[in-house]
């Protein structure tokens, strides 16, 4: 137990010191990038050291692992004995009631050993049948149906390094949630992103000067862009995205996660505009960054409906307050009371007192379920944006604008691949109704992104496409309950797909065009790319003896279609999910030797670019041969050990509670195991994915490594289908008129509507107010003035007329105080009398 | 009450602005530079004097400093002003206020150092600017609702004429715009105050209550005096103290009388209030005022304009009108929510349509403090969750803390537009691209602080936005979708603007030029901006160490009222209406069992008639009505 706390405080430390790491170079050649050297030269081996060093930590922490753990491969369940379910049921009503029952001294050390499965009176014997029967996967078998105890636990260190908002009972913080599966990632995000560094170093050398010549931009007078270099900063953007993407990886809670997701997302919008002067680049940019805000939208909701009900976004439990899975798995049903309680929001407002029973009785009418499937298909929208599945998946191609390193990187290796990573780390929250929509969702994106990479002629717009087809494949096998299968498929896929986009950057380098049509054997000027990217199309096919031995697609690629064979027996009525994942693989590997053929063997199409093309400097080819070696061989066996990636993979799978449809009853996912163990569907499975990738080897080779066929002679015959595929579905045309135009119009009526109609409200108010103001001047000078000016001119008049009689003569004075008196004398009279007769 | 220390302390604080702007009276007209020093010096005194209270001194308890994690009301004091009329000149600083005085200090810095390219009647403008600074200082200050409203209208003037002498083209229609609309809302509020003046009545408060208000000791013994009459012969004693207005709000039924349409005093003027402090905020419809205002002010008036006068509508809202007016907080929340919501979505698809670039900044300012007036409104602490008001908490914390980064952020984008025109004077926004081959510097920082408005996490935009968007699921899911769309709109207009402003091959406007990079004054106004942007995304707790316990203090205080005031009330008016159509149906129709069961499951739980929790520890009779008050229901905290 000693050296057991030894490792949790070291691994969080080794791993958080291999995240920093990037930051700490990023913010040297974002202050110091100009000063770094000649043109920055220097830039690019800080931010290569950081990551060299963030490679070394991951290594070491991998080390320290295995040291301390072991691999043992085997599945981390408890079974489903009735003995050991009654102790789950205790324990989680135990801590349901009671948190404090965590043991604070043992934060840094969580061991998840227990599974509820509530279902299970539920679920019948299907289930019974589907889930007594599983064996451990690899080499570490054991039966488990009554080594409940004995069980391996799983291995997870949580932790939280500092808070970004806290209240009583609410935390958002930064934290950490590591097991297997993070280390795991962290060296591939690391070894892969330290390969890329140093082919970045030849590959963006056009950089390092003062006035850089850009072709593709042409200013209005039709000369060519020229401008600075900026070497250092392309290596500033690489740190600043390992670091977010090592974030992204080690977060401890899904709001850390959605903070580096966003990071990620702009890091992607910067390198996809690193040639900033081009307008195609910048509105790639634009575009990726804001269809990836859509998905986030969803995101939010699904964090939202999480905070709201929960109040946690924690993966694990962490200082004693548990997490969102122990929430979600040791929750009968698995639906948490806070979710109950939200959902009976209604009933609590009008009285009624959530007690336990009560809320025992919520959960039978499956209140709150609602709210677990919005919180998880909100978090898949997320996902579903940032791993370009559809209908997201436009913004991936159009990102083909960055340089080349950066689609290696981003938008193949790591980036897209943080959405099924995140759908992995996930998993216990998804009910089997989300898992089915993202099953769907995967087999949708995989078929539909293989067939428009068929037709189109850019060479990375066909890695492009075909990325997002293997990511559909990864949502597949995530969705159809092939936890390991999706995170296995992602690991090789990181490694062969960031050596093809490595090996088509190196075209593109010599030939400096992407269109296909104008390549063609170029495997005599660079044999080190020819044959790297062969590897690289052998490995994403799936190519191998079928049950001897293979490159690493094909034990991920048999594991995916093995596990949507399984699901599909399980429920025959999405058997549609094995047709397309079997026939995906047929178009895979077609389209990638297509793609082989046409740009490295025949005869050279285009002589001007063949005479000119040359093989990469070494520091572009070393990368790729390092990268073939692991996309040949990632997914062996450490020969003598129980040490393969399944294992390792398999060490860190999740506790999950949910295997039946609740809304959807009859639906099923069955165990992962299964498809293992059972025989049949493994052998069937296997051979149906060489069967099917061998058909589109050898479709690619007779139209365009043979030339038997003729693929233009296909295409004439179905001009429809080549341009609708050619228009890519008519997807993009499709959203600029539902979405981007209204929305546009929308501002412009809203920005009318203020003009318009609430300032003319306002300024004609103050109109009447001022016609008001000048009738009041009016009325002050016509009628109040008039009136006074009347009277003035009376007493005027009267007084001109009084002139008269002021004549100086006394005698006349005289005579008028005499009248005058007299009249006084008979007015006073005559008033005294009649004041009297009144009385 | 509070010692002469702080007394002048504050006192400083507030005048010496307006103290600078009656010494520059004796300056010659024709030394500009000096003028602008000598007002620079006093923006940076002022700004030294506010750090002081933030920095730690050895443990000397005299000390004048402002303490975090402290809920209450600190380095506050009272005198005596207008004692004919209670009015007190009463100041005091607390979570709320504070961090807006801050970010009020350190703007006006640099907005007055912005200034430097004023050539227009420096004098002038350098007398305006700092009364304007007293106005806004006092503001965030002032315990007394008359000298709030005393400084709201100082603040008013000096705008004016700033926008309307130094301004564009169209000052004076921008200028006049402002002055009226502000003015409506001053008048609005004017009234509100003298509804709630004329209604207050300190005797209806205890002993303890009224200290803890912060009602001086004279005035206490005219309170226990008045209690010692019969109560026919009692007077009210009327009081302008925010916190003894706020205590009788929520403690006594004294706002709690119809006087229109069956509404209350509270309720009207909750409503008041709000539309008064709304103008300022701007929330949609009453937003139009501002864009015209910031396309024509200076550059420097736009930074105060977007960083601090926007703030005092949300700070009038959580100071004055939730606290005395819970009641009318609470029937208007949908109000309130929607009048937030609506302004978020409003301003950013008319952000997403403006050609000029300062009216985009301009509208985006709407949308962003939409949140702001979401954050508060998110009244979450109802009996469905049990009056836990964690949830509105964090509304509220997330609004507060937009305010600062929004004053962070929106200052910063005006100034960024302002380096632009200066050199090109045009703000078209489709004859910019490619400044950041002309400036790289200026066009680095202004993506950033574009960014820290875009919302991107690791800047401070991001927070308070995340913040209150999870906080409105609680209240609403309706909403809470609404708000959280929000982010496609604004990464839509930022980015396009990002895009045609500063990248692109070449610039397309006149001047061309004239795009020197920026000055050393320039990247000094700037880059603090962008520090401050990048240290609050990074770590927010410096701001919430000294915000969130009094904003927690404030919402929990709503909180209880809304468990043993509110609810209990609403149930009784449910019941009363629910018997009344139970009469009449078994008027009509004979009671079924069914119905009968009906009815007695709808019954209000036990209602305690009680007098008021004052009135208790008073020990005087109630003078103007009894509030209903429960049994304490057994509400745990729910196990999250």
């Amino acid at each position: 137990m000693e050296q057991v706390d030894q490792l949790a405080s070291l691994v969080p430390l080794l791993l958080g010191g291999a995240w920093l790491l990037p930051l700490a170079s990023f913010t040297l050649i974002f202050l110091f990038g100009p000063k770094m050297g000649r043109h920055g030269r220097l830039a690019a081996y800080v931010a290569t050291g950081a990551i060299l060093g963030s490679f070394v930590l991951s290594i070491t922490s991998f080390t320290m692992w295995l040291a301390q753990h072991g691999v043992t491969g085997a599945p981390t369940h408890a079974s489903h004995d009735a003995e050991s379910q009654q102790a789950a049921a205790e324990k989680s009503r135990a801590f349901l009631l009671e948190p404090s029952t965590f043991d604070p001294a043992a934060n840094h050390f969580t061991s998840v050993a227990y599974r509820t499965d509530d279902h299970h009176e539920e679920a019948g014997d299907d289930a019974d049948h589907l889930q007594n029967d599983h064996h451990g996967h690899g080499t570490g078998t054991s039966d488990h149906g009554h080594a409940a105890h004995q069980a391996p636990e799983k291995v997870v260190y949580t932790g939280s390094w500092y808070p970004l908002y806290r209240s009583k009972t609410l935390l958002i913080d930064i934290g950490y949630y590591i097991d297997i599966l993070t280390v795991s990632i962290f060296c591939m995000v690391t070894l892969i992103a330290s390969c890329i560094h140093f082919y970045s170093i030849g590959y963006m050398h056009e950089e390092l000067t003062d006035e850089l010549v850009d072709n593709e931009c042409k200013l209005p007078d039709g000369t060519s862009l020229r401008r600075r270099g900026r070497f250092h900063r392309f290596f500033q953007y690489l740190s600043l995205f390992c670091f977010s993407m090592l974030g992204l990886v080690i977060a401890g809670n899904v709001a850390m996660v959605f903070v580096f997701w966003e990071l990620v997302g702009i890091c992607s919008y910067l390198l996809i505009g690193f040639y900033r002067e081009r307008h195609s680049a910048s509105t790639a940019a634009n575009k990726a960054f804001i269809v990836n805000r859509v998905g986030d939208f969803g995101m939010i909701i699904g964090l939202m409906a999480l905070w709201g009900s929960l109040g946690t976004f924690a993966f694990g439990d962490v200082d004693g307050r548990p997490g969102v899975f122990t929430l979600v798995t040791q929750a009968p049903g698995g639906i948490p009371n806070g979710m109950v309680r939200l959902a009976a929001y209604d009933q609590i407002e009008a009285g009624v007192q959530p007690t336990d029973e009560q809320l025992a009785i919520w959960r039978e009418q499956h209140l709150g379920y609602g709210l677990l499937i919005v919180a998880g298909l909100g978090i898949f929208c997320g996902c579903v944006g940032k791993s370009a599945q559809f209908p997201l998946h436009v913004w991936l191609p159009d990102a083909m604008e960055g340089p080349t390193p950066v689609s290696a990187l981003i938008h193949a290796a790591t980036m897209v691949a943080a959405g099924v990573y995140l759908v992995g780390r996930f998993y216990p929250v998804f009910s089997p109704e989300v898992l089915l929509v993202i099953a769907y969702i995967g087999a949708i994106t995989l078929f539909l992104a293989a067939t428009i990479a068929i037709a189109a002629t850019d060479i990375k717009r066909v890695l492009a496409y075909s990325t997002v087809s293997q990511l559909g494949y990864m949502m597949l096998a995530l969705g159809v309950g092939g936890w390991l299968a999706g995170l296995f498929h992602l690991v090789t896929h990181a490694f062969f797909k960031a050596l093809l986009f490595l090996c088509s950057g190196s075209v593109i380098h010599a030939c400096h065009t992407n269109e296909m049509p104008l390549m063609g054997g170029l495997r005599k000027k660079m044999p080190w790319t020819a044959y790297t990217m062969l590897v690289g199309c052998l490995a994403i096919s799936g190519a191998g003896i079928p049950f001897v031995i293979g490159f690493s697609g094909y034990y991920s690629k048999d594991a995916i279609i093995a596990q949507v064979l399984s699901f599909s027996r399980a429920n025959p009525a999405h058997a549609p999910l094995y047709w397309v994942a079997a026939g995906g693989a047929a178009i895979t590997a077609f389209y990638m030797f297509r793609l082989w053929f046409m740009t490295f063997a025949g005869k050279p199409r285009d002589t001007h670019i063949y005479e000119h093309a040359h093989e990469s400097p070494k520091v572009m080819y070393v990368p790729l041969v390092i990268l073939a070696i692991f996309a040949t061989g990632v997914a062996w066996r450490v020969p003598g050990t129980n040490l393969s990636l399944a294992n390792l993979i398999e060490d860190g799978r999740p506790v999950t509670s949910m295997t039946d449809g609740v809304f959807w009853s009859s639906l099923r996912i069955p165990n992962e195991h299964l498809s293992h163990s059972d025989v049949g569907i493994h052998t069937t499975a296997t051979l149906v994915a060489f069967g099917t990738a061998l058909s589109g080897f050898l479709l690619a080779l007779l139209f365009y490594g043979t030339r038997t066929l003729n693929a233009e002679e296909v295409q004439q015959q179905f001009p429809r289908i080549h341009r609708f595929l050619i228009n890519r579905w008519y997807i993009d045309d499709l959203y600029w008129a539902i979405f981007v135009r209204p929305t546009h119009f929308i501002a412009q009526r809203v920005a009318a509507f203020d003009r318009q109609r609430i300032d003319w409200f306002i300024d004609s108010t103050a109109r009447w107010v001022r016609g008001l103001s000048r009738l009041d001047d009016l009325i002050d000078r016509y009628v109040v003035d008039g009136f006074v000016n009347l009277l003035a001119t009376w007493t005027y008049g009267i007084g001109l007329s009084l002139r008269r009689v002021q004549t100086g003569r006394l005698r006349q004075y005289v005579m008028f105080i005499a009248v005058g008196t007299v009249a006084l004398f008979v007015l006073a009279s005559f008033l005294w009398s009649y004041a009297m007769a009144g009385s | 009450m509070g010692s002469d220390a702080i007394v002048w302390f504050l006192s400083l604080i507030v005048f010496l602005p307006a103290l600078g702007a009656a010494a520059l009276v004796f300056f010659p007209r024709d030394r500009e530079d000096a003028i602008k020093l000598f007002s620079l010096a006093i923006t940076i005194a002022v700004f030294v004097l506010t750090i002081l209270l933030i920095i730690p001194t050895g443990g000397d308890g005299a000390s004048i400093r402002f303490a975090p994690h402290e809920a209450n009301m600190q380095l506050a004091f009272v005198r005596s002003w207008i004692p004919s009329f209670d009015i007190y000149y009463a100041m005091g600083l607390d979570g709320i206020s504070f961090p807006l005085l801050l970010l009020t200090s350190s703007l006006s810095v640099l907005a007055m150092w912005a200034s430097w390219g004023i050539t227009k009647q420096i004098k002038a403008y350098c007398m305006l600017f700092l009364v304007l600074e007293t106005g806004m200082l006092g503001i965030f200050l002032a315990l007394d609702f008359f000298l709030f409203y005393v400084f709201w209208e100082v603040m008013l003037l000096p705008m004016y004429f700033l926008i309307g002498v130094w301004g564009g083209p169209r000052r004076e229609y921008a200028a006049i715009k402002f002055f009226l609309y502000t003015l409506l809302g001053g008048v609005l509020m004017l009234i509100a105050l003298l509804m709630l003046y004329f209604n207050s009545d300190l005797t209806q408060l205890s002993r303890d209550q009224l200290a803890m208000s912060m009602v001086p000791e004279k005035t206490i013994v005219a309170v226990e005096a008045e209690g010692q009459k019969p109560p026919e012969l009692r007077q009210p004693i009327h009081t302008f103290n925010l916190l003894a207005l706020a205590t009788l709000g929520r403690e006594t039924g004294v706002f709690d009388r119809e006087i229109l349409l069956g509404r209350s005093i509270q309720w009207w003027a909750f409503l008041l209030l709000f539309i008064g402090f709304v103008i300022k905020v701007p929330s949609v419809p009453v937003h139009t005022w501002l864009p015209d205002a910031h396309v024509e002010a200076p550059t420097p008036i736009s930074m105060i304009l977007a960083g601090i006068l926007l703030k005092m509508g949300g700070y009038g809202i959580l100071r004055i009108c939730y606290p005395i007016c819970p009641d009318g907080g609470f029937d208007l929340r949908w109000v309130v929510c929607v009048v937030g919501a609506v302004s978020m979505v409003y301003g950013a698809f008319a952000a997403l349509a403006q050609k000029d670039f300062k009216r985009l900044v301009a509208y985006s300012s709407v949308s962003h403090m939409g949140y702001v007036v979401l954050g508060l409104g998110v009244w979450s602490a109802t009996q469905g969750n049990l009056f836990n008001p964690e949830y509105w908490q964090l509304g509220v914390n997330g609004a507060m803390f937009q305010m600062i980064a929004h004053g962070i952020s929106s200052a910063g984008m005006f100034f960024m537009v302002g380096v632009i025109y200066d050199r090109v004077h045009h703000r078209n926004l489709n004859e910019f691209g490619g400044l950041f081959a002309k400036m790289p510097v200026y066009s680095g920082l202004a993506t950033i602080i574009f960014f820290a408005g875009l919302g991107l996490p690791g800047l401070c935009g991001f927070i308070g936005e995340v913040l209150v968007v999870l906080s409105v699921w609680n209240f609403s899911y309706a909403l809470a979708v609404v708000a959280a769309s929000v982010v496609i709109l604004t990464a839509g207009y930022i980015l396009w603007t990002l895009q045609r402003v500063y990248l692109g091959p070449e610039y397309k406007g006149p001047h061309a030029d004239a795009l020197k990079p920026m000055t050393a004054r320039e990247i000094g106004i700037a880059v603090p901006l962008v520090v401050f942007a990048i240290l609050f995304g990074v770590y927010p707790q410096a701001v919430f160490n000294y915000m969130a316990p009094t904003v927690d203090q404030t919402i929990e205080q709503l909180a209880e009222w809304t468990r043993d005031v509110k609810t209990p009330r609403l149930q009784q008016e449910q019941s009363s209406e629910e018997s009344d159509v139970e009469k009449t149906a078994s008027r009509l129709f004979k009671n079924t069992p069914a119905e009968l069961d009906r009815a007695s499951h709808r019954a209000a739980p036990v209602v305690d008639v009680r007098q008021p929790r004052s009135l208790q520890r008073h020990g005087a009779a109630p003078l103007v009505e009894t509030t209903l008050r429960p049994i304490k229901a057994g509400a745990a905290s729910p196990d999250i």
